[in-house]
């Protein structure tokens, strides 16, 4: 029997920008809906677990401290995460630890990100010095000085995958696109639901080859709350909505200097933490055994790309999965039901728990327009750093 | 608000964030004309900087060799024998003191990118290259701009060698890599 269960979640709209909302304003609406959601109190809670990435996407160092006050959780224990993209993930697998040892019996776990009160002066516009804050986490010295991006990590991995299996190709990756903006349309907390053609993706500009804009997640403010309950607590509290268990779990954090890998044409790190956590929940067949899946799709290649490093398929057959149907909607294994970070939005902190939300909603048979039928086991894929450094994998499951 | 007010605020913003002022304006224009409602979003100019004199600390020689010498350094573990560009003090497997080897500079470029986008500090250079290259005599991949006339020219496996500016700034930056002729 597992020991931890999510009992409630809440994630507010994302939207490229909130002007109306601090970075504490968009956690305690995020709380608020999770407490409700769980039927609990914030009195409850025993400790917080906070995912914050960017220091400079709030305008602010150890911004958790004042999110708990404004939460008015003082003065039960808190930590901040901080792990790139994966950061929500990893926000989850420090409250999943704090919960199964005993400590305490309901956490909350909040990740929360802003991003666009960054602005470029000289181009009116606030995604370049968006970038150039996010760059101030790749190393300093060997790195950053030569202009590179995240997603030109990511965009080297790709080539080399493509260099190596003779894919991923740009239509396929374009499909990857054409899905998630076309899921999120089904999304009413989504920033970019949209119909559009893999011609629209082709012809769209290009950002780092091969990635074109529409490859591209759009950053983006929001933040998403997940309350976490031990097993003796669940049975204590007799939640009115099913609880959803967390059974498998794995976490890597691989090369930061990917130069040092063996091979920058797969994400060696993501496929020893999914194992792990498909190893933990008695996962040996993924395709069979899940309902859906939200992965980390920061990119369309890198979609494709965890297809394999979740063993949907073999190594170099990811395309196929996006061109035979298995991952759309209706499909076998539907990936990113609710956008993804392509069609939602990537509001770093916050997406891996929004993602998490998204899977709850899905096993509660509470996803509206866009419900997979019957689902009862889902798997969310938290990843970020370059070249995809860190990795979190969770199994979550539906066993009333 | 009258004129003299706006313009100070400009000014004290332009001379705070080191901006032109013409780069705020007029931005702010409708905030300071009285133009917003009372529960309005109200924004204000700000940044986050700090100086630094920063110590490369045990990788120091490497980053001296380029500036004074033009000489490419890689450190050698003693133990494994791999050898580390960008250099490492001690050898993270090992953890063994690394030794300074020389390496001739050459390599092939095995994997390259063309930024057509990036960062407020690199946007006035687009397009260029960001390449994962094999350094001769190392063993592991150093990320790395290529400079070449034409970047739609770049191939993967493309031989390289390492190029130094001639005005050095004591960063990785002083090094880039050129295809090699022929
Ligand atoms: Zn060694």
């Amino acid at each position: 029997m597992p020991e931890v269960a999510i009992i409630g979640v809440g994630c507010t709209n994302f939207r490229g920008r909130h002007p109306d909302k601090t970075y504490f304003e968009l956690a305690f609406d995020a709380a608020k809906a999770a407490f409700e959601d769980a039927g609990i109190d914030k009195a409850d809670v025993g400790a917080a677990v906070y995912g914050i990435y960017n220091d400079f996407f709030q305008r602010q160092y150890q911004p958790d401290a004042f999110v708990h006050d404004y939460l008015g959780l003082p003065p039960i224990p808190a930590v901040r995460v901080n792990t790139g993209g994966a950061t929500g993930g990893s926000a989850l697998r420090i409250g999943y630890a704090e919960v199964a040892s005993g400590l305490y019996d309901i956490v909350l776990v909040l990740g929360v990100e802003k991003c666009a009160d960054c602005f470029d002066y000289f181009t009116k516009n606030p995604v370049p010095e968006v970038l150039r804050a996010i760059l101030y986490t790749s190393d300093m010295t060997y790195d950053n000085p030569i202009g590179r991006t995240a997603a030109s990590g990511f965009a080297l991995a790709v080539l080399a995958h493509m260099q190596k299996y003779g894919g991923p190709t740009e239509e396929q990756m374009a499909k990857v696109s054409v899905k998630n903006h076309g899921n999120a349309l089904k999304n009413p907390r989504a920033q970019s639901g949209m119909k559009i053609t893999v011609d629209d993706v082709l012809k769209s500009p290009k950002i780092v080859d091969p990635f074109k804009r529409l490859d591209n997640c759009l950053y983006t403010e929001g933040a998403a709350a997940v309350v976490l309950a031990s097993r003796r607590k669940v049975a204590e509290l007799h939640p009115k909505k099913p609880p959803i268990w967390i059974t498998g779990l794995g976490a890597a954090l691989d090369w930061a200097f990917p130069g040092n890998r063996e091979s920058i044409a797969e994400f060696h790190g993501c496929r020893l933490a999914t194992k792990k956590s498909y190893d933990m929940a008695g996962i040996t067949d993924p395709l069979e055994q899940f309902d859906l899946a939200e992965l980390h799709d920061a990119f369309t290649g890198t979609e494709l790309m965890s297809y394999e490093d979740c063993m949907f398929c073999e190594p170099g057959e990811g395309g196929r999965l996006i061109d035979d149907g298995t991952v759309w909607p209706g499909g076998k294994l539907p990936v990113n039901l609710s956008g993804g970070l392509i069609g939602c939005g990537h509001a770093v902190g916050a997406t891996g728990l929004m993602q998490t939300s998204e899977i709850v909603w899905q096993l509660r048979h509470e996803a509206g327009a866009r419900q997979a039928p019957n689902a009862r086991r889902g798997l969310v894929q938290s990843i970020g750093g370059t070249l995809c450094a860190w990795t979190v994998s969770l199994v979550l499951e539906r066993m009333d | 608000m009258a004129t003299s007010k706006k313009d100070a605020f400009y000014r004290y913003h332009a001379a705070r964030l080191r901006l032109p002022e013409d780069k705020l304006r007029p931005i702010y224009d409708d905030e300071l004309d009285g133009k917003k409602k009372p529960d309005d979003p109200f924004e204000v100019p700000d940044k986050m900087d700090v100086f630094f004199k920063y110590s490369y600390g045990g990788q120091s020689r490497f980053f001296r060799e380029i500036f004074h010498h033009e000489r490419l350094l890689g450190a050698k573990c003693p133990a494994c024998g791999k050898v580390y560009c960008p250099p490492r003090s001690v050898c993270p497997r090992c953890y063994e003191k690394t030794e300074w080897v020389n390496l001739p500079g050459t390599g092939k470029v095995v994997a390259f990118t063309i930024q057509h986008y990036s960062t407020s500090a690199f946007v006035k250079k687009v397009p260029f290259l960001v390449a994962y290259v094999q350094l001769d005599g190392a063993d592991f991949l150093m990320m790395a701009n290529i400079e070449m006339d034409d970047v739609t020219k770049a191939k993967p496996g493309m031989p390289v060698k390492v190029a130094y500016r001639p005005e050095k700034s004591g960063s990785i930056t002083d090094i880039y890599f050129e295809p090699l002729a022929d």
